[in-house]
């Protein structure tokens, strides 16, 4: 059964839901990559790409039915937010690749985030999430983008009081978690087992590595040599996930929206404010630094976390500030050795990985990778959103009016 | 200046309200509504201890940064506050003005209570001397038969403290989700232990926290300072007039084991509770919604970009 079909039935009642999702998290528990050479690449020997194996599960979040049916309505519900306007799916929207289809991110009301926003699918696989892999899990992720001030801006008091005045979620988070009232880091928790659940095993490329030759045509078979070969796309997109989660700036340039945009201004600086830059660097850099606001290291200025190829077919526009904005751009920028078709790269020169160079492409070679590339996207994951339960009153109005003072 | 950018200090603290909100209970954030009545801001300059429960008790620089961040009034993170505000020319060119040099959280922390000092009461008959004689009569059993000089004394004509005095609760607090989810939001945060099972507003307890409880339902005694325009009453606004506030202290307050002594029944006249009315008009001044309180100026909703942006200092 395919990821589509399986999520139709999903939606159409809890209990087929709860059947589907059994038989999924039961499959891939036994699910392994299958076992393909190792590569040798400009980046040393790399995996080779291959299938997902079995679904990390984290030993104190095990996933269970009713705990993944809860994290699927929280992951809709925008009361898990600040002014309770924008859920998780508000900027990881099923319909537009779970992920945003503007260049930045759109943030909360009244900002614009900085950074694209990234697809929730097979991110069960990262170790590390976020463009600079800056939390160690999906239970992590989902606090910060709920509390970040231009993101979902929330704070744990008024949305864990939001939840207990939830009768549906009050029944559920004792069920699942046998919590007395709702606690909301249960939320994040019932949220990142939804999300293991969001996986595509089943691309043109995983139904080619496991034996059906005919799943690739000639020119992706071919921009699959050219990946592991001459365009030297393997030394870094390697591996189950195409991605060795390692860091690297590649030379995307900053975004132009900061240049042009009083709103991303804004943002751009309250970022680097907020993450404890020198007074120096917030007066004076105009682009991110990436993997330098974790460890305030300058060689890592401009790095970002290999983000995974799977599913990229529904995510564009690319890169962690959206600069480009098809496929073709993307071929092009890495032909060019990490330059845009204007002419511009990273403003962190210095950081910028040796492994990066022009490639000497032609036009029939950067056609066949970016066919390949779509290669690494199945059918697209759809999802019914579910409806949401209402608030509803804790006390009667007697109980109110009983009460001895 | 809030989260969203959808609500303003004004939003709450409407001028023609005297700086309050003519709901018995506050509007409050986007997402929730507030659990209490919006007090006048007329000389809340002259305060020492702020909130209907007192649990400010700083300065008005912290009540502000309190009032800007607090995820249920106006969920600001100020490090966007402050790079908004930098992104505004006449903000920029208004804070240089003021000496304040760049805008900053730190300058907004000061400068709104710069303003704040500004709104004072402005010729009120009780501080000009010129009282109706129905007034005059007022502040006499104002001062005697009624006692409510023992809390309402001094020139704000409040004792700074917080007295238990039956006043019901706003049942609208719990049986509106809205309501309920800051209100416990609000008892979680300031450590009140039974935040879940509350069925009446703690008062001054979230801060006092008597182990016998006998701080439950105290509230600092308000101002009477500009009532006319500051309509409804009590901390929890469910009195609608001051004919209503006399008649509910004649009575002797409210029922609280924890009520003050002093509330005993006062018996008063339908003429005494006028004149006591009317003694409580003429504390009340000027409206201050002339240009020097209130910006009528334009808010473009919208920022541009600087120019030259890669080559401008941030």
């Amino acid at each position: 059964m395919n990821r589509v079909i399986r999520n139709k039935i999903l939606s159409v009642t809890a209990l087929a839901t709860l059947a589907v999702f059994t038989a999924q998290v039961s499959v891939s528990a036994d699910r392994k990559s299958v076992v393909v050479p190792a590569v040798n690449s400009i980046n040393g020997t790399v995996p080779g790409l291959t299938t997902l194996g079995a679904i990390p599960i984290p030993a104190d979040n095990k996933q269970t039915d009713a705990k993944v049916e809860l994290g699927k309505l929280l992951f809709f519900d925008p009361r898990l937010g600040g002014d309770a306007t924008i859920s998780c799916a508000g900027c990881h929207e099923p319909s537009l690749g779970w992920a945003w289809p503007d260049q930045i991110s759109r943030g909360y009301p009244g900002t614009v985030h900085w950074r694209n926003s990234q697809s929730i699918i097979n991110t069960a696989y990262y170790k590390k999430l976020f463009w600079a892999a800056s939390v160690p899990s999906l239970e992590a992720q989902a606090p910060s983008a709920a509390k970040g001030g231009v993101a979902g801006n929330g704070e744990d008091d008024i949305m864990q009081s939001r939840l207990a005045l939830i009768p549906e979620y009050r029944k559920r988070f004792a069920q699942v978690f046998g919590d007395e009232w709702p606690l909301i880091n249960n939320a994040w928790r019932a949220i990142a087992s939804f999300e293991r659940t969001l996986n595509q095993f089943d691309t043109p490329l995983d139904k080619f590595i496991e034996g059906d030759k005919k799943a690739l045509t000639k020119e992706q078979i071919r921009g699959k040599a050219l990946f592991e070969g001459k365009a030297n796309c393997i030394a870094c997109h390697s591996g189950p996930m195409a991605t060795d989660e390692k860091f690297y700036n590649i030379g995307v340039p900053y975004s132009l929206h900061w240049d042009e945009e009083g709103l991303a201004q804004i943002t751009f600086r309250f970022e680097n404010y907020a993450k404890g830059v020198t007074e120096e660097k917030y007066r004076t850099v105009k682009d991110d630094m990436g993997l330098y606001f974790r460890g305030k290291i300058d060689s890592d200025k401009g790095k970002f976390r290999t983000p995974s190829l799977r599913y990229t077919k529904y995510t564009a526009p690319y890169m962690h500030n959206g600069e480009l904005y098809t496929l073709e751009d993307v071929v092009n920028f890495y032909n060019a050795g990490g330059v845009t078709d204007d002419g511009r790269t990273t403003d962190f020169t210095k950081t910028k990985t040796p492994l990066i160079k022009p490639l000497g492409l032609t036009d029939e070679e950067k056609k066949d990778l970016v066919a390949f590339l779509e290669a690494f996207s199945g059918p697209e994951i759809e999802i019914e959103k579910p409806k949401l339960p209402e608030y509803e009153p804790l006390f009667t109005r007697k109980e109110l009016e009983d009460i001895v003072k | 200046m809030s989260g969203d950018g959808a609500i303003s200090c004004s939003t709450c603290h409407k001028p023609e309200n005297a700086f309050s909100h003519p709901d018995a209970l506050s509007p409050g954030y986007t997402g929730n509504k507030h659990f209490r009545n919006s007090p006048s801001l007329i000389n809340t300059a002259y305060k020492k201890i702020w909130m209907h429960d007192g649990r400010l008790g700083t300065n008005l620089n912290d009540v502000t940064r309190g009032m800007l961040t607090e995820d249920y009034l106006m969920n600001m993170d100020m490090r966007i506050m402050q790079e908004r505000v930098k992104q505004d020319p006449l903000y920029v060119q208004m804070f240089k003005d003021a000496g304040y040099g760049e805008p900053s959280n730190g300058s907004v922390r000061k400068a709104i209570p710069e303003f704040l000092k500004t709104l004072t009461s402005r010729n009120a008959p009780f501080d000009t001397g010129k009282m109706s004689a129905s007034a005059q009569n007022g502040m006499a059993i104002f001062k005697g038969k009624a006692g409510c000089v023992q809390c309402h004394n001094g020139p704000l004509l409040s004792d700074g403290k917080a007295h238990n005095t039956g006043v019901p609760e706003n049942l609208d607090v719990f049986l509106d989700p809205l309501r309920h989810q800051a209100f416990i939001a609000y008892n979680m945060f300031m450590g009140n232990e039974n935040y879940m099972k509350l069925k009446r507003d703690a008062g001054a307890h979230i801060h006092t926290h008597a182990a016998d409880g006998s701080d439950m339902g105290t509230f600092m005694t308000p101002s009477l300072r500009e009532l006319k325009y500051s309509a409804p009453y009590m901390h929890n606004g469910t009195m609608t007039t001051l004919m209503e506030v006399v008649d509910f202290y004649s009575q002797g307050g409210g029922q609280d084991s924890n009520k003050d002594e002093r509330l005993q029944p006062l018996g008063l006249s339908y003429s005494e509770k006028k004149d006591l009315v009317a003694f409580l008009g003429a504390l009340s001044g000027d409206l201050l919604t002339s240009d020097e309180y209130v910006w009528k100026g334009e808010f473009s909703g919208e920022y541009d970009a600087i120019k030259n942006w890669r080559d401008t200092r941030n």
